[in-house]
């Protein structure tokens, strides 16, 4: 999605869905036009108290204390308020904007909280970032710098027409001339800009990925001696880039400032032509020709800036578009009420009959049925693919399932209120990812119910306080980004803990110690034993030593559980596990 | 303005644009002064009574050649002043550039490319600013400033100058000290920008953690939060923002009020004429400019110089790697040698390396194996001359590799690092990217000696499909198999593969190692690896750890003793067949 594939219509579209989040903030909006309209009057006064003055007092040369004073009186007055409500209307304006901006960065923010795993999944990262910072970021600099400006300038520009049709309605008509004029100019430039500008700025953003890319992959570069001929390719885009700024300046040099001055020079000729031509028959107030040639000069400046800004428009308009079309995506978390009375006491799982797919065609998890027992503990095993991680998917809730039921204690899984199903499971994770924060923040996380004791309560278990003990300040110990200063081990002993502390009734274990290094893995092993303890389990494992004490076993295959029960059990079945475990012991045997 | 002076090369380099510039700047502050000039003219002659179609036409006939004039001159300016600085930020782009792609991995270990992205963007544009509108501004403010100021004093009353002038300075004060506030206020919202970015950033990864917690609303409420703040921040930059406008508007209102106020006395007792008194206050309108610019011109000749001393401290940079003055330009061939007492890493404490010695004949294939961070890849990155500063010498065919050219010395070396790092381009340039002229024959040649082949006819536009950062995904095992097709084309002297194969399926590595050792035969290889069956078949492997050698032997001695080799082979074993993948040795 690009500036060009927008339309005008969409465009508009876009700006008035941008505009309504204005309504609500009606007293702000309302009170940023008021002081707005103030600062106007104020700003047009000026000139017509000294027209006052000149023609009134100043050509028939009858200066009387009083009223000249009481004219300076009123200029100064005038321009001293003028100067404070102009000063609050400019922030108002401001405050407003971000106002805006802060309600739809929420919105987007809280969306995003509301799309299922399914749109993370498919999604890059960093695009929805983008989305929620930079997009954003770029529609609140149009509201101030462009929108903003518009209104300020555009009442600007009646309110010199109205002051000139009120000085003098046959001068005013001929000033009218200004107003197409500047429309063409405008259009004109427009319509070049929005392509120039453009242009400039995809050659400045490929510049940018070309000089990023080779940073990245500098190595390969001089590895591959290809210096050259990539920096060749980089000042062949740097020309280009080059070439579209020239492209812009000499535009920019054609149509903005010069040409908008031109006009300006062609009006006072009007003014001063009509003014000569009734010289010829009679006297003229010389105070209505000061203050026109005053509004004039001050009336061009505000049309440049306003020229000067329809790119950030532009670009605004785009960024605008691309964040309404997250708010509009429908790929939603599965449902759940928001209060529901049910609550889950014993921990019992069934999965009954549950078929699911990604992509809407091909089964990924293929009618399964089990039923684990409050406290048990159960193994997944199979290969990649074989639909373990979509099963834990399916029980977490990140995804629907398609068809069958889910039934936690009895009852199906839709059933409970999200608050109550995330309460109760408790995930861990291959790569157990730490938040910027405090070791006590990690652990304990957004719940406040969670108090010290429990905190390290939970560390003791998982016997992750020694460590963390070690750790300059403790429990205060900010962890670097992502705890990248803490083994891997370390930190999976970390985000147990933070799930035990939540203390759930239903563990599940994703990997949990694959990526652990050998000498963590026996603190690892112990941890996860003694979390088991009272609760029911699920597990993935990679490892087969791992999972040996587990009351069911079950082996999938292609979305599909082709054995299960016990080890021993399993044994007797002389499948697939038997295999791996007459593998298993060789090894034993090799080793002693 | 010492920036001015720093940059002086360029303007000469660039004088005949910035002569010419300037100098229509002068002609256009010149004829700026004439339209009030003829306003204050045709006001005294309507005043007077004495107004002639002949007059009326006349001035307004110098009006029009004014403006005509000062068309064309602006639009020429802009050209020439304008112009130049796009040329300068266009030369000190590829002046980083350059500079960059000599700077070894030294450099890019001490500095993030963050960083010297924002050198090249954000310093760049400031610079450019400084010779483009920083130069204007000076020239303008002080030509249209000064001839305004000159018609003013000269032509109409030094008096009412003086006077009407009084506030003005305190403008150029004033904006300039807003400015300094205003930057730094900038500075704080920006800093607090850039940390809810890292918060969503956060919240966007850790997606399935906040959710499994159902944490969801507490952690939009910890957005809301953080929102607030950049929010507050920005409106205490609006604060100092909207100073600007209502304090000109004031001083230039009061401006005026003093010009009219004495003004009119003076044409009271006959000292002006009335269309003196309007030309006069037609060029005060005139100076607010230069007086704002002045204001401005401090701000962007600051960030300018700032800016500039960033970027020519970093193209001062000197790298470590030289060449030595009579360095053989013959790529070399033969016998490696390490020989390594000692090697740390520039800037940290720890030993990377020591007591690494032994010889791989030439045509030899060498296994490098250990748990992370043991030294591996550091053992492959010193042949590749990434780093010189060791103590101790790697020979190559007999001599130090630091007595080739480095050129030379890479020429002979095919490396594939364990980021397998693909650019944005097709699949067929990605393979080429050491022989871009090669033949299409040469390519898929090695596409199928990488075994990436059959993958890339799959792929939407084979050949042709863009990869990397903007192109198709591919996964980690596809990515590592072109990466190894790129070293391979030229078909090098030493191949290097770094843990080059984690990501590809035991069966198909065993065909790529297979097709290598038949394809490369005589020519030496070396692989380090995590999974040992990458290794098994070398003629010798070493096993590191904490960057020293602690056992060295085939595949067959070292599985037969005791020791870290062999548990590691007897646990990937296991793995292997869990993960459902049968490879040899396993019945």
């Amino acid at each position: 999605m690009n500036g060009q594939t927008l339309t005008a219509k969409e465009q508009r579209r876009v700006l008035w869905r941008l505009l309504s989040y204005m309504g609500r903030y009606k007293k702000e909006a309302a009170l940023a036009f008021f002081l707005l309209l103030l600062s106007t009057a104020g700003e047009l006064a000026g000139p017509y108290l000294v027209k006052v003055f000149i023609d009134d007092y100043l050509m028939p040369g009858r200066l009387a204390f009083e009223p000249v004073a009481a004219l300076a009186a009123a200029y100064l007055g005038v321009l001293g308020a003028k100067t404070v409500i102009t000063y609050f209307q400019l922030v108002e304006f401001q405050r407003l904007a971000l106002y805006i901006i802060q309600a739809l960065r929420m919105d987007v923010f809280s969306k995003v909280h509301r799309l299922g795993m399914s749109y993370f999944d498919r999604t890059p990262g960093g695009s929805i970032v983008s989305r929620v910072t930079n997009d954003t970021e770029a529609i609140k600099d149009m509201f101030i710098s462009v929108l903003a400006v518009f209104v300020q300038n555009g009442l600007f520009v009646i309110g010199v027409f109205i002051t000139m049709f009120v000085l003098n309605v046959r001068l005013a008509l001929f000033c009218l001339f200004i107003l197409p004029a500047i429309a063409l100019i405008m259009r004109t430039y427009r319509r070049y800009s929005s392509v120039f500008y453009q242009d400039m700025r995809e050659r400045l953003s490929e510049l940018n990925a070309k000089l990023n890319e080779s940073l990245q992959g500098m190595a390969i570069i001089q590895a591959f001696r290809q210096q050259q001929r990539l920096y060749r390719e980089f000042a062949a885009v740097n020309e280009a880039h080059y070439r579209a700024g020239m492209r812009n300046i000499r535009l920019d040099g054609l149509l903005l400032r010069p040409a908008i001055d031109v006009i300006y020079m062609v009006s006072i000729m009007v003014v001063l032509g009509f003014f000569g031509i009734s010289a010829l028959e009679s006297p003229v107030e010389i105070g209505v020709l000061y203050a026109f040639v005053n509004y004039l000069e001050r009336f061009f400046e505000p049309v440049t800036q306003m020229m000067m800004r329809l790119s950030l428009y532009q670009q605004a308009i785009v960024s605008a578009s691309r964040v309404f079309a997250l708010l509009d995506r429908e790929e939603e978390a599965p449902f759940h009420p928001e209060q529901a009375p049910y609550t889950i006491e014993r921990g019992e799982i069934e999965f009954r009959d549950v078929s699911f797919s990604y992509d809407g065609k091909r089964d990924v998890v293929k009618r399964v049925s089990f039923v684990i027992q409050p406290g048990q503990t159960v193994a997944f095993v199979g290969h990649t693919g074989s639909g373990k991680s979509s099963i834990i998917n399916l029980l977490m809730r990140f995804y629907e399932f398609d068809r069958g039921d889910i039934l936690l204690d009895g009852r199906s899984i839709r059933d409970y209120s999200r608050t109550e199903l995330r309460r109760r499971l408790g995930l861990v994770l291959q790569d157990p990812f730490l938040f910027y924060g405090t070791v006590r923040d990690n652990i304990r996380m957004y719940n406040e119910t969670i108090d010290e004791e429990r905190v390290r309560a939970a560390a003791r278990l998982v016997q992750a306080e020694p460590f963390i003990e070690r750790l300059p300040g403790g429990y205060d110990h900010v962890l670097a980004e992502r705890g990248a200063t803490l083994s891997s081990g370390q930190r999976q002993l970390l985000s147990f803990a933070r799930t035990i502390a939540a203390d759930p009734k239903i563990l599940v274990l994703d990997e949990a110690t694959a990526h652990i290094d050998t000498e963590t893995e026996e603190a690892i092993q112990e941890a996860l034993a003694r979390m088991r303890k009272g609760r029911t389990t699920l597990v993935i494992a990679h490892r087969l030593s791992t999972i040996q004490d587990a009351d069911q076993i079950f082996v999938l295959k292609r979305g599909e559980i082709v054995e299960r029960g016990t080890h021993q059990q399993l044994l007797a079945q002389r499948g697939i596990y038997y295999q791996m475990y007459l593998l298993q012991n060789g090894l034993v045997d090799a080793r002693r | 303005m010492r920036v001015f002076r720093d940059l002086f090369w360029f303007f000469r380099q660039e004088k005949k644009a910035y002569m010419t510039g300037v100098l229509l700047l002068v002609v256009v502050a010149f004829f700026e002064t004439v339209p009030p000039k003829v306003i204050g003219i045709l006001v005294d002659h309507m005043k007077n009574g004495t107004m002639t179609r002949g007059v009326l036409v006349r001035w307004l006939a110098v009006l029009a050649v004014v403006a005509a004039a000062l068309y064309g001159l602006r639009y020429a300016w802009r050209i020439c002043i304008f112009g130049a600085a796009v040329k300068l930020t266009r030369q000190l782009r590829n002046e980083l550039y350059e500079h960059f792609t000599k700077m070894s991995p030294s450099f890019y270990q001490r500095k993030r490319i963050g960083d010297l992205m924002a050198h090249a963007t954000n310093d760049l544009q400031a610079i450019q600013q400084t010779a483009g509108s920083g130069i204007l501004t000076l020239v303008d403010s002080l030509t249209l400033g000064g001839f305004v100021l000159a018609t003013m004093a000269v032509s109409i009353s030094w008096k009412l100058t003086v006077i009407s002038l009084l506030p003005l300075p305190v403008m150029a004060v004033a904006t300039s000290r807003y400015g300094t506030i205003l930057h730094r206020r900038f500075v704080t919202a920006q800093a607090a920008f850039s940390s809810l970015n890292d918060k969503v950033q956060e919240s966007i990864s850790g997606v399935r953690v906040i959710k499994a917690f159902g944490y969801e609303k507490q952690d939009v409420e910890a957005f809301r939060r953080q929102s607030e703040d950049v929010v507050a921040k920005n409106i205490a930059v609006a604060k100092i923002d909207a100073l600007f406008d209502p304090t000109i508007g004031f001083l230039v209102g009061l401006s005026f009020f003093l010009a009219v106020a004495f003004g009119s006395e003076m044409v009271l007792t006959g000292e002006l004429t009335i269309g003196e008194l309007v030309s006069f206050t037609t060029y005060l309108g005139l100076l607010i400019w230069p007086m704002l610019a002045f204001g401005w011109l401090f701000n962007i000749v600051e960030r300018g110089r700032a800016s500039y001393d960033r970027v020519r401290a970093l193209l001062a940079e000197q790298d470590e790697i030289h060449e030595a003055p009579d360095a053989i330009d013959v790529p070399p061939r033969g016998d490696i040698e390490y020989d390594i007492k000692r090697f740390v890493y520039p800037g940290e404490m720890r030993t990377a390396l020591s007591d690494i010695r032994f010889r791989l004949k030439s045509g030899a294939t060498l296994g490098v194996v250990g748990k992370t961070g043991a030294g591996k890849t550091t053992l492959l990155r010193l042949l590749l001359r990434e780093f010189d500063g060791y103590d101790g010498e790697i020979r190559f065919g007999g001599h130090d590799i630091r007595s080739y050219t480095l050129s030379a010395l890479r020429s002979a070396i095919g490396y594939v690092p364990q980021d397998h790092f693909l650019f944005s381009a097709s699949v067929r340039d990605n393979i080429a990217f050491a022989q871009p002229e090669a033949e299409e024959k040469e390519i898929v040649r090695a596409a199928q000696l990488a075994h990436i082949h059959e993958d890339i006819l799959q792929f939407p536009d084979g050949y042709a499909t863009v990869v990397g950062e903007r192109g198709v995904s591919l996964s980690g095992g596809q990515k590592q198999r072109l990466s190894i097709a790129r070293a391979l084309l030229t078909n090098p002297e030493v191949l290097i593969l770094d843990d080059a194969l984690s990501a590809v399926d035991a069966k198909t590595e065993a065909r790529i190692l297979a097709a290598l050792k038949q394809e490369r035969r005589g020519k030496t290889t070396i692989i380090a690896a995590h999974r040992l069956s990458a290794v098994e078949h070398a003629d010798w492997i070493v096993v590191l750890d904490g960057g020293r050698i602690v056992q060295a032997g085939t595949h067959e001695k070292l599985v037969a003793e005791d020791g870290w080799y062999r548990d590691m082979h007897q646990r990937q074993q296991l793995e292997a067949f869990v993960e459902g993948s049968q490879i040899g040795g396993m019945a």
